[in-house]
């Protein structure tokens, strides 16, 4: 999916990588709370594990007592014990 | 803030059930619809939405094939057609801000700072006199003139300054701290130096005029001390005319003072009972409510206590609360024993010592008994005191003198 030469090119002008290229942003403050950008939806919500689609990937929050505080068009906050942040 | 934004607007408690509740989510932050607090419990999702959003939700719905239920509503639109349905209520709304605006046209409280030598009460009587008091619309009250008004009657305001803020009347004065000078008028002929008692010159410095007695010399009342005209003479020694001048001098005259005083035997005291009752009050302005109560006693006084409440001062209501002390008590007649009338008129005599040396009287000897006479003490102080004399007295201006002077 990922094209070599797009990657290359928005490397060499240094910008970032989140807005050119689509990356998922993900900002993680301990355990307890996260904060995710530049997803496309949500593919399942428990209690236990959250799963988002990005544009090149996904990526699957594992734990405890997890809740969406909010979720936007733009960003969500996932608050819970988060045990484990895993891309697929 | 974006809670009370939220609550103004009103929002949604929803609960979404159905295939697939995760593409509903989707599908909202697609169409940029805010949801939060999202929870699952068992299969459902229960989330927060705004009003606004919620018409918008049908499609999305029906293309998930999922079903959404109101669980419960907040914010103003829900809250305010529930408090119309109620009349009473808004019409006790509307009075309260109806009277609250009513009321902010008036003076609700008079604040006076900076009073020193005058007191409250005497300025109260003042504002009164000038048309000010709790009560009066804000319109009618003159503040310039209230100000010039104040520095008027007041001799020894200097300053003052009167606002208003809010319902509040605030008055700041600054009192003169030095004493006020009665000015000395300047007159055009001269004064002399007068005896006030009878005695002996002890010394004497004069500063201005002609010495007309010396030292060790006894003078009577009324003596012409230091003399203001002064000669002026011709070649041959005689009077040419008189130049008139203030007389200054400091002379002290070693004289004799007494002081009587007297007490009777008896005195009537008031002897409390120890019998008292209280009664409480509320006072709106000046109309003072209470229980109605009988006469208490039927020899009493009456100790009043009043605070104002910080609440009401604050919002400057004129509301006081207080209790009212009934004390019963008896005139019981009393007769002195030696050393109570002893103590008393000592303090008596004492009181008028110290203000004898405030004037800047030195006493040299002093010689006091006490007696009794005719039902009562009399207490008799002789005084050898060394006291600064001299009052002016104007000259009554002697014209042909000078004219007579002249001309010989």
């Amino acid at each position: 999916m990922k094209s070599p030469r797009k990657e290359a090119f928005v490397d060499s002008l240094q910008l970032p990588k989140d807005v050119c290229m689509g990356a998922l942003r993900v900002t993680l403050t301990g355990n307890g709370e996260a904060w995710i950008e530049n997803y496309k939806g949500i593919l399942e919500y428990t209690g236990q594990v959250i799963l988002l689609q990005g544009k090149t990937c996904q990526v699957c929050f594992e734990g405890s007592r997890l809740s969406i505080d909010y979720y936007t068009n733009e960003d969500m906050k996932i608050s819970g014990c988060i045990q484990s942040v895993r891309f697929l | 803030m974006i809670g009370i934004l939220q609550y103004c607007r009103g929002y949604l408690r929803i609960r979404v059930r159905g295939f697939s509740p995760e593409r509903f989510m989707n599908l909202c932050s697609n169409r940029d619809i805010l949801l939060w607090n999202i929870t699952r419990e068992d299969g459902v999702y229960d989330m927060n939405i705004s009003l606004r959003s919620f018409y918008k939700l049908r499609p999305i719905a029906r293309k998930t094939g999922t079903r959404v239920a109101i669980l419960e509503r907040y914010g103003l639109p829900f809250l305010v057609p529930q408090l119309l349905r109620r009349k009473m209520f808004c019409a006790g709304l509307f009075l309260a801000l109806g009277f609250w605006i009513w009321s902010s046209f008036y003076v609700w409280d008079i604040e006076l700072t900076g009073n020193y030598q005058i007191t409250e009460d005497i300025f109260e009587d003042f504002l009164e006199e000038a048309g000010v008091h709790v009560g009066m619309p804000k319109e009618d009250l003159d503040i310039g003139t209230l100000e010039k008004e104040i520095r008027r009657t007041f001799k020894q305001v200097t300053w003052t300054s009167a606002r208003l803020s809010g319902t509040r009347l605030r008055i700041e004065i600054k009192e003169n701290d030095a004493p006020i000078l009665t000015e000395e008028q300047k007159k055009d002929g001269g004064s002399d130096l007068v005896a006030e008692y009878d005695g002996t010159i002890e010394s004497m410095i004069v500063r201005n005029g002609v010495p007309k007695v010396s030292i060790g010399e006894s003078v009577e009342k009324g003596t012409v001390l230091v003399e203001g005209s002064i000669p002026v003479y011709n070649d041959d020694a005689t009077v040419k005319e008189y130049q008139y001048v203030r007389a200054d001098a400091d002379i002290m005259l070693l004289h004799e003072r007494t002081y009587t005083a007297r007490l009777p035997y008896s005195h009537i005291q008031k002897e409390y009972t120890g019998r008292t009752r209280t009664q409480r009050f509320l006072r709106f302005g000046n109309r003072e409510i209470r229980l109605p109560q009988e006469r208490p006693f039927l020899v009493y006084d009456t100790v009043v206590r009043e605070s104002r409440p910080q609440f009401f001062e604050m919002l400057s209501i004129p509301v006081w609360i207080g209790r009212k002390t009934h004390r019963e008590y008896l005139d019981v007649e009393y007769e002195y024993t030696l050393d109570e009338a002893e103590s008393l008129l000592n303090e008596k005599i004492m009181t008028f010592l110290i203000s004898l040396e405030e004037k800047g009287v030195q006493i040299i000897e002093k010689n006091v008994k006490i007696d009794t006479n005719g039902g009562t003490w009399v207490i008799t102080g002789n005084f050898q005191v060394r006291e600064p004399i001299g009052v002016s007295v104007d000259i009554r201006p002697p014209k042909d003198m000078g004219e007579t002077g002249s001309d010989e």
